[in-house]
Parts: structure tokens; C-alpha cells; sequence
């Protein structure tokens, strides 16, 4: 492999994760369930306060969307024997905290910043399981959830 | 193991709320969990909220996706000071290039240094989302980066925006691709950015850098991540040794005004200290500053780091004296 000779001098702590798995059945599940749970919370967040229309009915296909996903992912979780236990990141207890902090327009336009970060890191997360994951139930439900990612990524380029 | 210089208490906080929202060490890694790790613009929100301060973006600027290219990761989030809409006045424009190692990291992690620099400088600023590492490798970073300055160019008037008053900045790897858009942009016979703001950037490939060690075990970016970034984004050796990434080996003449900025406690530190030196000895005018007691991605942290509010006023000063006289 070429591209090992050339980090040679830190081979050691390079080529190990360069070659393993990009993530497993078990970080799919626990990372695709937090994101889901992140995302219905933060939605209802923003639904106790806003007044934007826009805002209103995207909070609401988001809960819908990802309700929908997380049903999806425990039936396959439970078919490839991984036991799901969805635990929000520290991260995004801290953004449910951020959001819950801001009052009026500036929840509205905290939600819209958070939703696209989270986006992207949803898109990853279905992504890369949907191309390097073990369990074929899994995978179908991550491949299947990736255009309904894309498609939120695409709404919220317009918000 | 050296161990870095010690950061002041406002740094360190950031750097603590990093730790408590759990950020490994991005090394140990796949690109596809660095690029959910939380970011240190994350653990400065952290202690926004602590401090009671609101996280919400500063509704005093206002945001648009545009695609510049077919790939998805080819758009820009263009920035517009909200208080100007109508004025009828054209606008200067800044390109701005994010961070992230060409690997992790979005417009999305990087806001706070566009949206700060739109309103100080009343100027559009269009923040430049480029296809990443590993999926697409060098150069297509700095391909991408010169097709969007080109874009600008051509569309920038018909955002309000004047294409004669237009700067380019960016941090960290988006440093580098500041000063790369500049030399394609001289090579090129394009019309020249009016100054480059060029902070923390990744220039120069020598291992021997002192900041390589002194730094080199430093939060949130160290030695070994650099290691990892060049692994992922690099083709081959060769790649690192390119003058589009070991800029202080690039054909520096005829280069714009250029600020750069750096911090103590960064392992890229040496690097813009000897881009500096290089810039003048080819007859630039070049200013650069370290700033003590802060870490690599303090930039755009002014509200609750000293020193990043020091190193902004530094730059946008800069930037003024350069797009609106």
C-alpha cells in the first residue's frame, strides 16, 4: 500500500483506523437513535415558542420524519440483534439546553443553525453505515434514510 | 512528552467545556466519527450559555446557500448585513475558506468568524463549502477554492456586492487556501483580492518546526492530528511538498496586503510565523501577529476569550483599511 509508506513514522497510530470498520452495528445504532431523539426534542423546543409558520410545519415533518426513522431502526436493530439504548451525546444535550436558553425569534433562528449542523452530521452517520456497515437490515434502513436526510439538508438551504 | 504553554483561564475554559462535551482525540479516529466529534466553536457556545450570554446567531446578518459547482459539497452560505439591504450602495465582499483539515468540519462549524466579519465590515461575505478528504483528495480543496473565487468574481454585483473590493480570508486549512486563491488568482491574470486575512494557516511541511514540538501536544489541534488530516487528504508524499500546501516554497512575488494571525498554544504556529517572513523576503507587505495565551481555533471566540476579541479587532481593522477606503 502506498499510502501507508508515506505516514510511515506514524504508521502505528494512522493505520489502524484507516482501515477499520467506519462504524460498527452497535455505534450505528446508538448514534442514528440519538440523532433521531435529538432532533424530535429540539423540534418540540421550537414549537412551544415560534410564531414562523416555515418554522412551524418543518419542527413538525421533523418529528414525523424522524419518528418514522426510529421505528425503522428498532425493528431492524432488533432483527440483527443489536439492542438499542439511544442516549442523547453530551453535545446534544447541550444544544437542547442552548435552545432552551433562547426565547422568540432567537430560539427560531438557534433551531435553524442547530438543525443544519445536525443535518450533516445525520447524513454521516446514515452515510457511511449505508456504504461500510455489517447488517444487511441496518444497512437498508441507512440507505433508506439517507435521501429523506438529503432532503431536510435541501429545505433547511432555503431557511 | 513537551507539554504545551499553559493557556489563559478564559482559553482554558473553552478548552474544558471541549473535554466535557466529550471531544476524543480525533487521531484515534475515522474521518466519519471525527466529523461528529464536537468542535470547539461547539465548546465556545458552551460557555456563552454558562455565562448567560444567547447562542443564536446575530439576526444583524442574514444567510443564503448558493451552489457554485454540480457536487453537493460545492455551495456557499453568503452572509449579508441585514441593516444595508436597499441602500443602493455596493457592497465589498470577503471570500472565506472554513477549517477542518481539508477532512472534518462545514460552514456550519465555522460561523461565527463570517457572520462577525459581515457586520463589522458591512460587506458580504460568502463562506466557501469545498468537497473534503478522503472522498475527494488534494487538490480538489484548492480547485474548488479558486472556482468559487472565480464565481464571486462574476456574481458578485448582482448580490450588491463591488468585485473590485473583494478580500479573501480563512482559517486553519482555510488559512492556506487564502493565500493559494491569491497566487492562482495573480497566475491566473484574475482580478486581485484587495488584501488576504490569513489565520492560523497550513504552510509549511517541515517537521522541524518549532511549534511542532513546543505545541505539538497541544488542545484542540496537535501534531499527530496534523499527521492524520495529510494522511486523508494527501494523495501521495508528494502531495505535502506541493507549494499549494508548503506555501512558504510557493512563488510568493506580487502577492496582496496580508494579515496573518496566529496563536501561541498551536502547532501551526511556526507555520504562519515563516509564511510571514517568507512573504517579505519576495517583497509583500505582510503583517502578522501572535497572539499569547490562546489555542488554535480561538478566532471568532471574542465574546468569550480576550485575546480571540484582540485578535479580531487586529484583523478587521485591517480588513477595513483595505475594502472601504
Amino acid at each position: 500500500m502506498k499510502i501507508l509508506a508515506y505516514a510511515l513514522p506514524l504508521a502505528v497510530v494512522i493505520s489502524a483506523p484507516a482501515f477499520a470498520q467506519a462504524m460498527t452495528s452497535a455505534e450505528y445504532v446508538a448514534a442514528a437513535g440519538a440523532g433521531d431523539m435529538y432532533e424530535i426534542q429540539s423540534s418540540q423546543a421550537v414549537l412551544q415558542t415560534t410564531q414562523d409558520p416555515k418554522i412551524k410545519s418543518f419542527a413538525q415533518m421533523m418529528i414525523q420524519d424522524h419518528t418514522k426513522s426510529t421505528a425503522k431502526l428498532k425493528a431492524a436493530a432488533a432483527v440483527s440483534k443489536v439492542k438499542p439504548s439511544p442516549m442523547l451525546t453530551p453535545a446534544q444535550t447541550e444544544m437542547l439546553a442552548q435552545l432552551k436558553a433562547e426565547n422568540g425569534p432567537a430560539r427560531d433562528q438557534a433551531y435553524i443553525a442547530q438543525q443544519k449542523q445536525a443535518h450533516q452530521q445525520a447524513l454521516t452517520i446514515h452515510q457511511s453505515y449505508a456504504e461500510g456497515g455489517k447488517a444487511v437490515p441496518l444497512k437498508m434502513v441507512a440507505t433508506n434514510v439517507v435521501p429523506v436526510v438529503k432532503h431536510h439538508i435541501e429545505m433547511l438551504k432555503t431557511m | 512528552m513537551v507539554q504545551p504553554a499553559a493557556a489563559a483561564a478564559d482559553m482554558q475554559a473553552v478548552l474544558d467545556a471541549h473535554k466535557a462535551l466529550g471531544a476524543k482525540p480525533i487521531e484515534t479516529l475515522t474521518p466519519a466519527k471525527a466529523r461528529l466529534e464536537p468542535s470547539a466553536a461547539d465548546a465556545a457556545k458552551m460557555v456563552m450559555r454558562q455565562r448567560g450570554m444567547s447562542i443564536a446567531p446575530d439576526p444583524a446578518v442574514t444567510t443564503k446557500d448558493v451552489p457554485y459547482g454540480a457536487d453537493p459539497m460545492q455551495f456557499a452560505r453568503i452572509y449579508t448585513p441585514a441593516a444595508t439591504m436597499g441602500a443602493g450602495t455596493r457592497m465589498p465582499v470577503v471570500v472565506y475558506y472554513h477549517g477542518g483539515g481539508w477532512v472534518i468540519a462545514d460552514v456550519n462549524t465555522y460561523d461565527a468568524t463570517p457572520r462577525l466579519l459581515a457586520k463589522q465590515l458591512n460587506a458580504i461575505v460568502v463562506s466557501v463549502e469545498y468537497r473534503h478528504g478522503p472522498e475527494a483528495k488534494f487538490p480538489a480543496q484548492h480547485e474548488d477554492a479558486a472556482a468559487a473565487y472565480r464565481w464571486v468574481l462574476a456574481n458578485a454585483a448582482s448580490w450588491g456586492g463591488n468585485p473590485a473590493k473583494i478580500a479573501l480570508a480563512g482559517e486553519s486549512a482555510g488559512g492556506n487556501l487564502a493565500v493559494a486563491t491569491a497566487i492562482y488568482a495573480r497566475d491566473n491574470r484574475l482580478t486581485a483580492p484587495v488584501h488576504v486575512l490569513s489565520v492560523y494557516p497550513i504552510a509549511n511541511s517541515s517537521m522541524q518546526l518549532p511549534s511542532r514540538t513546543d505545541s505539538g501536544n497541544a488542545k484542540p489541534l496537535n501534531t499527530p492530528m496534523l499527521n492524520w488530516f495529510g494522511y486523508y487528504y494527501s494523495r501521495s508524499e508528494s502531495d505535502k511538498m506541493d507549494p499549494r500546501i508548503n506555501l512558504v516554497g510557493a512563488d510568493l512575488r506580487n502577492l496582496p496586503p496580508t494579515t496573518i494571525v496566529n496563536a501561541q498554544i498551536d502547532p501551526l504556529r511556526s507555520d504562519g510565523e515563516t509564511l510571514a517572513v517568507a512573504m517579505k523576503k519576495a517583497g509583500d507587505s505582510v503583517d502578522q501577529k501572535t497572539f499569547p495565551g490562546v489555542t488554535h481555533e480561538f478566532f471568532g471566540m471574542g465574546k468569550v476569550v480576550r485575546g480571540a476579541y484582540d485578535a479580531e479587532l487586529y484583523a478587521i481593522a485591517k480588513l477595513k483599511k483595505a475594502l472601504l477606503n
